[in-house]
């Protein structure tokens, strides 16, 4: 997730249709830096990062459902609000395929490096979990993700 | 024997007689409140009027009737079982409520009355047998196609009777658990009276009154309460009694009776809130209530809840889960960004400048630097625009800070030097003040002197301009065309030249060898002369030199064509 390119005072003025979104995207931002920002008390070590995945996924979701679902939104603002940060083109890709439709974390889909080499347990369907079993997984809190759910 | 005792009653009441067609009543709640009928007129006040001259035989008659103990009444009821079978149930409850007085027979009659068909349902498996009940709960089953009732249930019957009983509960439960029911045959019947009527009359039969439990309990509950109103014991202010405090206003406000029922008709309402809603009525209003809060469709569904303000709104309910109204949201906010969207394209562009340079002729002063300026508006829209760059704003800033500190002859002269400039067709007589040419109005000269002397400088300059030429009366699309036509002759008038230097060319050439071919002749011709002179060496010299001659004339000749 690499950070939102600041469009100041030498770049060129953003696409079309960037004032519309502009408030949101700035709730996003404040709401990201709070969450930057927030105390690690009484929180476990890998809770600390789920905020920062969670709204990085809503923000991402919104600029995919604002260009492929409601179609609001020009090519050219969609590529330049990629460009500058502000949704994850590898996340948005997944989203395109059939069975990743509601990921909610690239790390989530890593098989490599976890202790029996699988997908997280957010990506298993709901039905396939034993009855009153929540999770939240580890990487990013996500309560499941699975397509079918 | 009952109307009798109606009769009787009627001048029960032991304090003063109420004035004619005034009759006394109990509110659930144990206020007692008077009703003329005649009027319409309702009041908590006891009216009083000039006292009637009460017969005392009747008084006292009426006074021992009020001590005749609970069985008494009843046991007259059962006598008329056979008579007024279909009204034994209720014969039970005014029975005991003659402690009251002169009411309870209002209440009886009024019952009698109103106790008509409600609900019609067909009996599964027996099809035109169908099962009525009526407004107090009773139940007869009806044959349309004969023409027959019966109170009690024959037994061939009893089987679809219960299983119709079954279903209902199924249905009242499915209800309860907030599912949507599917109301198949429930229909509330509006039978005239005749038809009831001879309904009652033609069977004497024994009222089978239920045989299923709960509506057994129903029952006794109903009559329960309705004792205890009449009894005047301290009762619970529940809904049923917000009801009828309304149905109360009502009557104060001057309504007619008939439109707010009597107070037993509380059973009936409660089918009223089962009017479904179609999927289109549901979606049109969750809209509705979107529009009507103004919500920014380019908001998230998520600040939307955060927010909370659509939670209070009935209209939100409408959709029992949460992803129909996710749906519902995303429907709508993509089709009011699409209005948007063309109602953007729709209007016409302004240059970003203008309001700019406006904002800075307002509020840019030599006493701020550019920084402090940039902060202390950094909210106003004309600093956020992003069509303009940082950079472009500052410049113009500076430029306009450093123009402020000229002279103001310079400025006036800047301005007029500016008015000059703008084309006849754009600034005329006919300009207005309010809507110059975009160009004057992005232009810096235009904001550096103080906007009243600037705009008299112009009224008079433009006054000073002569009318408006033809061709700007021409709208965009005709001068457009206007150029394009202009273009095109243009073009064709070069290709014009073009072809005239070719014909001109071509034209120089044809002349060159028509007098080269002339020089040619006039050659050939000398050289004829010339052989005619025949000299000494004689005709084979003469010879050679013709051969000579024929052979460059036809390779010439081939050169030519």
């Amino acid at each position: 997730m690499p950070p939102i390119r600041s469009h100041g005072r030498n770049k060129k003025p953003p696409p079309d249709g960037f004032d519309d979104i502009e408030d949101t995207l700035l709730e996003f931002s404040n709401k990201m830096k709070d969450a930057e920002n927030a105390s690690h008390e009484g929180k476990k070590r890998h809770e600390m990062i789920w905020p920062i995945f969670q709204i990085t996924h809503q923000r991402s979701r919104y600029i995919y459902d604002l260009y492929y679902e409601k179609e609001a939104i020009s090519k050219q603002l969609y590529d330049w609000l990629l460009k500058q940060g502000y949704a994850d083109a590898n996340l948005i890709a997944k989203w395109k395929k059939q069975g990743y439709e509601k990921l909610c974390c690239l790390r989530c889909i890593q098989t490599k490096e976890t202790n029996f080499s699988a997908t997280c347990i957010c990506r298993v369907p709901k039905d396939q979990l034993q009855e009153n079993q929540t999770i939240e997984c580890v990487s990013c809190g996500c309560r499941g993700c699975a397509s079918s759910d | 024997m009952l109307k009798s005792t109606h009769k009787q009653v009627q001048f029960a009441p032991a304090q003063d007689a109420l004035p004619d067609g005034w009759t006394e009543h109990k509110a659930p709640t144990g206020h007692t409140y008077y009703y003329n009928a005649s009027t319409g007129q309702s009041t908590y006040q006891r009216p009083v009027s000039a006292p009637e001259p009460v017969q005392p035989g009747a008084a006292t008659h009426s006074t021992e009737h009020n001590y005749i103990p609970l069985g008494f009444d009843s046991q007259q009821n059962l006598q008329h079982v056979d008579r007024f079978s279909q009204t034994s149930f209720r014969g039970g409850i005014s029975g005991r409520g003659n402690y009251r007085g002169g009411r309870d027979f209002q209440d009886r009659r009024r019952q009698q009355a109103d106790d008509r068909p409600k609900h019609k349902s067909a009996i599964p498996g027996y099809t035109p047998w169908v099962l009525v009940k009526t407004k107090m709960k009773r139940r007869f089953v009806y044959n349309p196609d004969t023409n027959e009732s019966f109170w009690r249930i024959p037994e061939d019957l009893m089987k679809g009777v219960v299983e119709l009983e079954r279903i209902e509960r199924e249905r009242k439960e499915r209800r309860q658990r907030g599912e949507p029911s599917d109301d198949e045959g429930e229909k509330v019947l509006t039978f005239d009276n005749k038809n009831s009527r001879h309904e009652d009359s033609e069977e004497y039969e024994e009222v089978e009154i239920t045989e299923e439990e709960d509506s057994e309990d129903d029952r006794t509950s109903k009559k329960q309460r309705t004792i205890g109103d009449m009894e005047d014991q301290p009762v619970e202010f529940d809904e049923d009694d917000i009801a009828y405090q309304l149905k109360m206003m009502g009557q104060d406000y001057g309504l007619d009776p008939a439109e707010y029922g009597n107070p037993y008709e509380e059973e009936l309402e409660e089918g009223a809130e089962g009017i479904p809603l179609t999927e289109d009525d549901t979606k049109a209003l969750f809209r509705d209530m979107l529009d009507d809060y103004g919500i920014n469709p380019y908001t998230p569904w998520e600040t939307l809840i955060e927010e909370g303000r659509i939670l209070q709104d009935d209209r939100y309910t409408v959709y029992t889960n949460m992803k129909a109204r996710k749906d519902a949201w995303s429907d709508w906010s993509k089709d009011k960004m699409q209005i948007l969207k063309q109602q953007r394209e729709k209007q016409a562009k302004q240059d970003p400048r203008i309001p700019y340079l406006e904002f800075l002729q307002n509020h840019a002063s030599p006493k701020l630097f550019w920084a402090e300026f940039k902060r202390k508006y950094r909210k106003e829209p004309e600093m956020r625009d992003s069509k303009l760059s940082d950079k472009d704003r500052e410049k113009w800033y500076r430029e306009h800070i450093s123009r402020l500190k000229l002279s103001s002859s310079t400025l006036k002269s800047d301005l007029t030097a500016l008015l000059k400039a703008a084309p006849l067709s754009a600034l005329n007589r006919s300009t207005q003040l309010g809507a110059l040419p975009s160009s004057i109005l992005s232009d810096i000269r235009y904001i550096s002197l103080p906007a009243l002397t600037r705009d008299s400088l112009v009224q008079t300059w433009i006054s000073t301009l002569p009318p408006a030429p033809e061709t700007s009366e021409l709208n965009a699309e005709e001068s457009e065309e206007a150029s394009k036509r202009r273009a095109d002759r243009e073009r064709r008038e070069k290709a014009l030249a073009a072809r005239e230097k070719l014909v001109e060319e071509q034209k120089r050439r044809q002349q060159k060898e028509l007098s080269y071919g002339r020089g040619r002749m006039r050659e050939e011709e000398r050289e004829l002369a010339r052989a005619n002179q025949v000299t000494k060496t004689g005709l084979k010299g003469h010879f050679q030199d013709a051969d000579e001659d024929i052979q460059a004339a036809g390779g010439r000749g081939v050169e030519e064509t």
